[in-house]
């Protein structure tokens, strides 16, 4: 019996900032179906993770292979578009003079259209394609409990519906892989639990894997299978949250002891 | 409640339709209701309307601030001036070659500047201008140097049996008119595009954008070309206006002028571009009579858009959509 390839393998990455080594040789996979945390206390190269992970900044060495594909030294673009591994951003972001079903459309649009020119086709066939997209991008503003404010800019609402605005463009693509860069840092408890909801949902769902980092540890623990815990810019353990949050080892790096 | 909006909106709708008949009216009638005067004015105007659309496309919806339109502006108006007098070419053969020609130079000027950040990639465009202007008063073998192309035939059409040159200042004016409606239809076109909806998304976030998938570089090198490509073919109708090129075409002034035209009309709107070329250039060309008063009025009109317009006059164009288009 052969081992099922992990979706997202990531090995001996390695990214160094001057004499700072922000990422030292960390290697962990991501398995089909499987929503993983990535803790750590700050500085501990987390971000810097994500960046190299998902081809907004370059890792020094290492490989990034994803659903088989040695993806190492894509563009961030190219990695969304055709690797469907996306990612979002600690601070929120969203376009915000834009509505936000715009906000959503935008997001699906380089999944649907085939090619750069074919964006500038204003066509039965481009038109058709558009309307799809603001079908999809309505189904999920529902989910996201956002439809009254459907047509208002995005910048006009609250940090929290910005997230969910966040989060619902980042499943118009059809998502394999999404990774989360703290996405409960500075929003509202009930917000919370509609991300999380969210969450859940895209994964039991429509099957999207997720890498998230977070703080709130309640949140890791509710909804990560599999915590993956860095230090110093190296792996320190790896496992189940529940052992995770009694280890020794994490306990002392929070601490600074 | 529901009903009377309704029949509300249904009775505002139907404003655009006449009003657009208003305006092609006006248009149309243009050269017979003013004086010769104006309608010279209408044709500079309509000229400059041509690189600003382009712009527009740059400043107003990618959200790159570029000085290099006039460089493009000069290379369009260079390239049909050289093809008129030595190849005695068509103008409508003209015409396209100097759009293809300046949105093929955009290419490798646009690799290397659009890698610069903001202020940087302003100096760089405004490299260009200064490189274009050097080019034309040294290349002399080519332009002609400070001397110019000179004797630039009126433009010659050759369709099948058909040939014709358009003559006299009426004639010019139609010419420009058609060629400024086609644009306006084509930057119009291009902004309702998907790729249109790329650009704003690159203008609001980059980041954002490319990690949604949007190849941003390859979006940013498409506008700057086809900005190039708009720049172009204005700088040919100058340059059959003017019947002469010469390396004032390459000024800094035009560069600014454009850019006036699409902050202060309103960036990021086509109709702020129309407005904003019938108003600044038009007001500029009308205000010749006065040379004396022309740039304190000018300057004047300027310090006023920057303390009460600051975003141009692009609210005011929206409320008078709005309200004859019925939103809201």
């Amino acid at each position: 019996m052969t081992v099922p390839l992990p979706l997202l393998e990531i090995k001996n990455l390695t990214k160094s900032y001057g004499a700072v080594k922000a990422v030292a040789d960390v290697s962990i996979h991501i398995d089909r179906g499987e929503i993983a945390g990535l803790i750590g206390p700050n500085g501990s190269g987390k971000s810097t993770f994500f960046d190299c992970s998902t081809g907004l900044a370059r890792p020094d060495a290492g490989t990034v292979i994803l659903d088989g594909q040695d993806i190492t030294g894509w563009s961030l673009n190219r990695i969304a578009r055709e690797g469907r591994m996306l990612r979002s951003f600690q601070k929120t972001v969203t376009f915000k003079a834009l509505d936000v079903e715009e906000n959503l459309i935008i997001a699906g649009q380089m999944f649907t259209f085939p090619s750069i020119a074919a964006t500038f086709g204003l066509g039965k066939r481009s038109r058709s394609r558009i309307d799809g997209l603001r079908e999809r991008a309505r189904e999920l503003i529902k989910m996201a409990g956002l439809w009254d404010v459907r047509h208002q800019p995005a910048g006009n609402l609250s940090g929290g519906q910005q997230k969910l605005i966040q989060f619902a463009s980042m499943l118009m693509p059809e998502p394999k892989l999404i990774l989360l860069d703290e996405p409960m840092a500075g929003i509202n408890p009930k917000i919370i639990e509609r991300v999380v909801d969210t969450i859940l949902y895209a994964n039991r769902s429509l099957g999207v894997s997720f890498l998230v980092i977070e703080h709130n540890i309640d949140v890791v623990t509710s909804i990560c299978q599999r915590v993956i815990v860095l230090d110093q810019g190296a792996k320190l353990v790896e496992g189940l949250p529940h052992d995770i949050v009694q280890d020794q080892r994490v306990r002392e790096a929070y601490l600074g002891g | 409640m529901s009903l009377t909006e309704t029949v509300q909106q249904a009775r505002r709708r139907d404003l655009r339709i006449p009003l657009a008949a208003v305006l092609v009216v006006i248009a149309l009638a243009a050269p017979y209701i003013g004086s010769r005067y104006v309608t010279h004015s209408l044709i500079i105007a309509l000229i400059f309307m041509l690189p600003a659309h382009g712009l527009n496309l740059l400043v107003g919806y990618t959200g790159l601030l570029s000085l290099a339109q006039a460089a493009f502006f000069g290379i369009g108006a260079y390239t049909a001036g050289l093809l008129a007098v030595t190849y005695g070419t068509p103008f409508y053969v003209n015409l396209i070659a100097a759009g293809v020609v300046s949105g093929a130079i955009a290419l490798p000027l646009g690799i290397p500047a659009l890698r610069l950040r903001s202020t940087s990639f302003v100096m760089c465009t405004l490299g260009f201008v200064i490189i274009g202007q050097a080019i034309s008063k040294n290349w002399v073998s080519l332009t002609r140097g400070d001397m110019g192309l000179s004797g630039i035939p009126k433009p010659y059409f050759e369709l099948g049996p058909l040939s014709f040159s358009v003559s006299g200042t009426t004639n010019f004016y139609y010419l420009a008119l058609a060629i400024g409606a086609l644009a306006t239809f084509a930057a119009w076109a291009i902004v309702r595009s998907p790729a249109g909806r790329n650009m704003v998304a690159i203008r609001e976030n980059e980041t954002l954008a490319e990690s949604l998938g949007v190849p941003t570089w390859h979006y940013k090198l498409i506008v700057f070309m086809l900005s190039a490509v708009f720049a172009g073919i204005g700088g040919c109708l100058y340059a059959y206006y003017l019947t002469v090129v010469s390396p004032l075409t390459f000024q800094m002034y035009y560069s600014t002028t454009m850019l006036i035209i699409v902050l202060g009309g309103g960036a990021g709107m086509i109709s702020g571009t129309v407005f904003g070329s019938l108003l600044f250039v038009g007001l500029t060309e009308a205000l010749r009579i006065t040379p004396e008063l022309r740039m304190i009025a000018y300057g004047f009109c300027l310090l006023v858009l920057v303390f009460w317009f600051k975003k141009g006059f692009a609210p005011l164009i929206n409320r008078f959509w709005n309200v004859i288009g019925g939103v809201k």
